[in-house]
C-alpha cells in the first residue's frame, strides 16, 4: 500500500530531514514511527499524505508514483488519508459538528448522507453528546477525538497521526490507541509518529525508528526490508 | 452536473452565512462599494439629460435671414418664392421690421430704450427652419441664401448650441474618466476586503488544503463574496442614484418653471441600470479572483 524506495527529503536551505529511507506497509497495518523530536517523523508522515513530495527517492502509495504525479491530482490523492495532525488543526470559528463536516464538504457530500457520517463518526470517538460544543470549550483529551472523528469522516483506507497522545496523561493515551486499533480492526491502515516509542508501540507491530533522519530499526515483521 | 451545480449551491449558502454573521461589515462594505458606483451613475444620468435635452433644442434649430434696411418690396417677394422653391427648408416666416419693433415694445423693460430711438433700426427678416439639421446642409443652405438679393445677413442659430455640445463631450470624457479610477478604487477595496478575511481563515484554509481541497474549492467562496459584494454595491449605487434623483428633481422643477421649461433628470432606464449592476459584478469577480491568486499562493503555494 506505501512503499518508501531510498527516499531523501531536504527543506531548501536547511539539512536533510530524512536520507535514504526505504520501507513498506502492507494493507491493514498498524504503523508506529518513532524516534526524539526533530528525527523526521512529521517528514516521513507529510511525504506519505503526499503534503511534501520527495527530493529523490520513490515513494508509492497504492502503486502510484508520488513525484510523477501532477500538482493537480495532489488533493484527491490526500482525500484517500485521514489526518490526525499534532497540533489538532482544529477551527474555533465553528462547533464540533461543522469541524467534522469539512472533510465531507470538500469531498462535496452534504446534507442528509453528511449528517449521518457525522454523527457516526462523533459517535465512534464519543463525542455524540457535544455536537454543538465549541471545541474551545473540550478538554485537551476530547480534541484529541474530535480531531480523529474529522480524520474518519470520510472513510480513508489510511489513518495518519502525528503525535496523537503527546500531550495526554497515559489513561488517555491508551483510549486514544485502542481507538486507532479499532479502525485497524476494520481494515484501516493506520499510521502513528510517537516520541514515546516504548509506552505505546510494542514489538507486534511495525516500528519505523527514525534517528536523525535516518530509519534505525524496523519491527519484526518487516526485517528484510532493513536490509 | 448535478453534483457540480451542488457545490455550487452549497458555497452560495457558505457566503450568504458568512454575511449574516458580519451582517454590519458587510452593509458597510457595500455602501461603500454602492457610493463609488453611485458617482459615476449620477454623472451618467446628469449627462443623458442634458443630451435629451440638446436633441429637443435641435429640432427648434433656426435660421435668420436678415434683409439690408435700403431693400425694395420686389426683393422680399423674391426671396419668398426662392425660400418656397427651396427643397431644405422645411417652414419658413417673414417678420417685417414692424412687427419685430412691435414684439420688441410688447416687453416692459424695452419701452425706454426704444423710446428714445427716432426711427426703427430693425431689418425685415425671414426666420427659416431647416429640414436637415447636420453641418453640412445647414452649411450649404447658409451659402445659398446669402447669395439671394437684398440679404444682409444670414445667422444660423446653433452656435450655442454646438458650445454646448462640446461641453457635453468634455463631461462624456470626465464621466469615463472617474469612472475608470473609480473602478481601480472599487478593486482596491473589494480586493482589500477579501485580503483580510482570507487572513482571518488562514486555517481553515490550511487544513482544507492539506486533507485534499483542491484550489478552486478554496477559491470559489471568495469569488462569490466579491461577485456578491459587487452586485449588492451596485443595488446599493442604484438606490443612492434614484433618490439623489428625485431629490434634485425636487428643486429643478420650480427653476424649470421660471425658464418654461420641462427639464427634469430622468432616472435610469432599465438597461443602464442593469449595466450598472452587471459592471459592478464583473468589478467584483476581478477584485475577487486579483487577492485571492496573490493572498492564497502565500498560504497553500
Amino acid at each position: 500500500m506505501i512503499t518508501f524506495d531510498n527516499v531523501t527529503k531536504r527543506y531548501p536551505g536547511s539539512h536533510e530531514a530524512l536520507t535514504g529511507v526505504s520501507f513498506s506497509i502492507e494493507r491493514g497495518d498498524i504503523a508506529y514511527v518513532t524516534g526524539h523530536s526533530g528525527a523526521g517523523k512529521s517528514t516521513l508522515l507529510k511525504l506519505i499524505a503526499t503534503i511534501e513530495r520527495p527530493t529523490s527517492g520513490i515513494v508509492l502509495i497504492n502503486n502510484q508514483n508520488v513525484s510523477k504525479l501532477k500538482e493537480a491530482t495532489l488533493p484527491f490523492m490526500r482525500r484517500q488519508f485521514g489526518m490526525v495532525f499534532q497540533d489538532h488543526k482544529l477551527l474555533y470559528d465553528r462547533n464540533c459538528y461543522h469541524n467534522v463536516a469539512l472533510p465531507l464538504a470538500i469531498n462535496g457530500i452534504t446534507g442528509h448522507e453528511a449528517g449521518k457520517r457525522i454523527r457516526a463518526a462523533l459517535d465512534k470517538v464519543g463525542l455524540l453528546g457535544k455536537e454543538k460544543a465549541m471545541p474551545i470549550t473540550l478538554s485537551g483529551g476530547e480534541q484529541q477525538r474530535l480531531a480523529i472523528a474529522r480524520a474518519v469522516v470520510s472513510r480513508p483506507a489510511i489513518l495518519i497521526a502525528d503525535e496523537p497522545t503527546g500531550n495526554l496523561d497515559r489513561n488517555y493515551a491508551a483510549d486514544i490507541i485502542t481507538l486507532f486499533k479499532a479502525f485497524q480492526q476494520v481494515g484501516v491502515t493506520v499510521i502513528i509518529a510517537t516520541h514515546d516509542a516504548l509506552g505505546q508501540a510494542n514489538l507486534e507491530n511495525k516500528v519505523l525508528h527514525l534517528n536523525h533522519g535516518k530509519l534505525a530499526s524496523l519491527g519484526l515483521e518487516n526485517a528484510e526490508a532493513t536490509a | 452536473m448535478n453534483n457540480w451545480f451542488s457545490q455550487h449551491m452549497q458555497t452560495l449558502e457558505l457566503v450568504l452565512r458568512r454575511f449574516k454573521t458580519n451582517k454590519l461589515s458587510t452593509l458597510l462594505i457595500c455602501l461603500a462599494i454602492g457610493v463609488t458606483l453611485a458617482l459615476p451613475s449620477l454623472l451618467y444620468a446628469v449627462l443623458d439629460s442634458a443630451n435629451g435635452l440638446t436633441n429637443n433644442v435641435k429640432s427648434e434649430s433656426k435660421i435668420s435671414i436678415f434683409l439690408t434696411l435700403n431693400h425694395d418690396d420686389a426683393a422680399v417677394d423674391n426671396i419668398t418664392t426662392a425660400l418656397k422653391n427651396e427643397a431644405k427648408i422645411n417652414r419658413f416666416k417673414f417678420v417685417s421690421k414692424d412687427d419685430a419693433l412691435k414684439n420688441l415694445q410688447a416687453v416692459e423693460a424695452n419701452k425706454d430704450v426704444l423710446n428714445s430711438l427716432q426711427n426703427n433700426p430693425l431689418p425685415d427678416a425671414f426666420l427659416i427652419e431647416p429640414k436637415q439639421l447636420d453641418n453640412d446642409s445647414i452649411a450649404s443652405l447658409k451659402s445659398t441664401l446669402g447669395k439671394l438679393d437684398g440679404v444682409e445677413e444670414v445667422i444660423v442659430d446653433g452656435a450655442w448650441l454646438k458650445r454646448l455640445n462640446a461641453l457635453l463631450a468634455l463631461g462624456q470624457k470626465a464621466l469615463t474618466i472617474v469612472a475608470g479610477l473609480l473602478a481601480f478604487a472599487l478593486v482596491a477595496v473589494i480586493g482589500n476586503t477579501l485580503h483580510m478575511q482570507i487572513l482571518t481563515q488562514q486555517a481553515e484554509i490550511e487544513l482544507s488544503y492539506l486533507i485534499g481541497a483542491t484550489k478552486s474549492f478554496i477559491r470559489r467562496p471568495f469569488l462569490y463574496a466579491g461577485a456578491l459584494y459587487g452586485l449588492l454595491g451596485g443595488l446599493f449605487a442604484l438606490l443612492i442614484t434614484y433618490a439623489a434623483i428625485l431629490l434634485f428633481n425636487q428643486s429643478l422643477a420650480p427653476l424649470a418653471a421660471e425658464y418654461q421649461a420641462d427639464f427634469a433628470l430622468h432616472l435610469p432606464r432599465f438597461s443602464v441600470c442593469f449595466v450598472i449592476c452587471a459592471l459592478a459584478l464583473l468589478l467584483g469577480i476581478i477584485a475577487a479572483y486579483l487577492a485571492v491568486s496573490k493572498s492564497l499562493s502565500k498560504s497553500i503555494g
